[in-house]
């Protein structure tokens, strides 16, 4: 997976490579987790939010309820 | 990196722009504290998070793909070939600056020793990006679901936003070649788009509840904590400083990249590549600033709320010609933005039933508009770039800065790239059932279960012992 093991020799080539990041050539694979993680996160964010807000508006509380949970410190 | 000179250069642009991404931070924070002071206190702890979620979502998908499009859409498509590639197809083969380097798979997207730029110049633009988003985020407060924010806050963060700064910023933009469009810190290319944007979100998603009276008269909701929207306004104003910055280029030799034969002309230049200086600009950034806060003080009668953000809507109003301007000319150009902006605002709002929870149509979407306007009337002549000249244009294909190029520009960024797609995606979301929380939800308090959660926790640690 290293991309460098050791920098003077990396870095005494002829042509120094540029990227240096573990797994060069891999960046496929990298990117279409990338997406998976972002549209995935979307549909349990969406999830969870709507349970809690029909959970919420089942219980129906009045508009002026919530000043009994302020807390004091 | 071989030489010293072009050692240094490189490493101070890069740490330039760094230093620019930090700053811009503190506009991110700014409109957070702001948001949070506008909201009333059963909502504040979701309005904050809405605004936060913002930040990982619009960076994701710039990295993925917001970047890209920035590269890929100077040419519309189809509407003026790139200088580039003489093509007016999108920017993806290989000529320099292309968008394929820029894709996500692109070892440029990365630590990379061959390059210290791409990755700050990345970070500058996307916190542009959640800008533009975090504008959006204000207006709809206390109303709309995090999941539907979420999905608007891409859409203007990563994708509309993007394609107009491609073609209304970018060196090779098709505004600037036929338009003569000219936005060095964009009035337009972020503040009118994602005013236009927000309009277009609040026409769907409709008031607050009680926000009019049953015969439509509208009732302050005005801010909850005034000193935290003070000192969010004044965070903003603070990181306006770096959002101008990175607007420049800090050094950049113009003779060569004019083709100018033997000319040597070290300076720093807006981001259409012509000069300008840094001095020159603070000049023009605290002037705008001044008028829009004089202006605001007056039109509102002293309110705070008002005349604080008419501060930054001064500085938006002069911003697309602050690299030119005269400093007295900033000032009268950000107090006329302000005046346009306050009295539309509240025509709007008593005529269309729209509200705009923090002003920001108006701070970002008015100002930015008029200051469209007033750009093109006084700087028309000017070049709108810095190819219109020299070797790698024959002084014909970049239009130069025109009052009807302008107000062209100004209705493309405030409707076309703004207003209609917001409304648009708005109305999916709507569709779905997604958009709006339930009215009982907005009645009780968005954050009224974690407060009596917190409120049973207090309960039971006071009755402990030990």
């Amino acid at each position: 997976m290293a991309t460098v093991t050791n920098w003077i020799e990396h870095l005494s080539a002829e042509e120094v490579q540029g990227a240096i990041y573990p797994g060069v050539g891999s960046e496929g694979v990298l990117v279409i987790l990338g997406f998976i993680i972002w549209i995935g996160w979307h549909v349990l964010a969406a999830r969870q939010e709507s349970e809690k807000l029909s959970q919420l508006a089942r219980r129906r509380p009045g508009a002026n309820d919530w000043k009994n949970n302020v807390t004091d410190g | 990196m071989t030489d010293e000179l072009g050692a240094l250069t490189t490493i101070f642009t890069e740490f330039y722009y760094w230093i620019t991404v930090v700053l811009m931070f503190l506009i991110h924070v700014g409109f957070c504290m702001y948001e949070v002071g506008a909201s009333r206190y059963k909502h504040h702890q979701h309005t904050l998070m809405k605004n936060t979620m913002l930040i990982p979502l619009v960076t994701v998908t710039w990295f993925l793909f917001g970047w890209w499009i920035y590269w890929a859409f100077p040419t519309g498509p189809g509407l003026a070939p790139s200088i580039m590639n003489e093509s007016a197809a999108l920017i993806t083969d290989d000529s320099a600056f292309s968008a394929s380097w820029y894709v996500p798979t692109s070892d440029l997207m990365a630590v990379n020793l061959g390059d210290h730029i791409s990755g700050v110049f990345w970070a500058a633009f996307l916190l542009f990006s959640w800008t533009a988003a975090s504008i959006v985020s204000g207006a709809v407060i206390e109303r709309i679901t995090t999941f539907a924010f979420g999905i608007l806050a891409i859409a203007i963060g990563s994708v509309f936003w993007t394609i107009d700064a491609a073609w209304g910023w970018h060196f090779d933009g098709w505004m600037l070649k036929i338009l003569g469009y000219h936005d060095a810190y964009a009035s337009g290319v972020i503040h009118a788009i994602a005013g236009g944007f927000a309009l277009g979100i609040l026409v769907v998603l409709g008031p607050r509840i009680g926000k009019f009276s049953s015969s439509g008269e509208p009732r302050n909701i005005g801010p909850r904590n005034p000193w935290l929207v003070t000192i969010g306004l004044f965070l903003i104003y603070t990181g306006f400083w770096g959002f101008y910055a990175a607007c420049n280029i800090p050094i950049f030799d113009l003779g060569p990249e004019y083709g100018m034969e033997g000319v040597t002309f070290f300076t720093a230049t807006n981001i259409y590549v012509t000069p300008t200086t840094l001095s020159g600009i603070t000049f023009n950034f605290l002037m705008s600033l001044s008028g829009g806060l004089l202006a605001g003080y007056i039109v509102s009668k002293g309110d705070p709320f008002w005349t604080y953000s008419s501060g930054l809507a001064g500085i938006i109003c002069a911003s697309a010609g602050n690299d030119l301007y005269h400093p007295i000319q900033s000032m009268i150009i950000g107090m006329i933005g302000v005046v346009i902006a306050y009295k539309m605002h509240y025509w709007v709002e008593r005529k269309f039933k729209i509200d705009d929870a923090v002003g920001a149509v108006a701070v970002h979407g008015y100002a930015g508009f008029v200051g469209l306007v007033i750009c093109g009337f006084v700087l028309n002549g000017y070049p709108s770039s810095g190819y219109s000249v020299g070797a790698m244009w024959d002084g014909t294909t970049y239009a130069a800065i025109n009052p009807l190029g302008m107000f062209i520009g100004a209705i493309i960024m405030f409707f076309v790239l703004g207003m209609i797609p917001g409304y648009i995606i708005a109305k999916i979301l709507h569709g779905m059932g997604k958009l709006r929380i339930p009215r009982e939800a907005e009645l009780a308090g968005l954050d009224y279960e974690i407060m009596e959660a917190a409120k049973e926790d207090e309960k039971s640690v006071a009755s402990a012992s030990r």
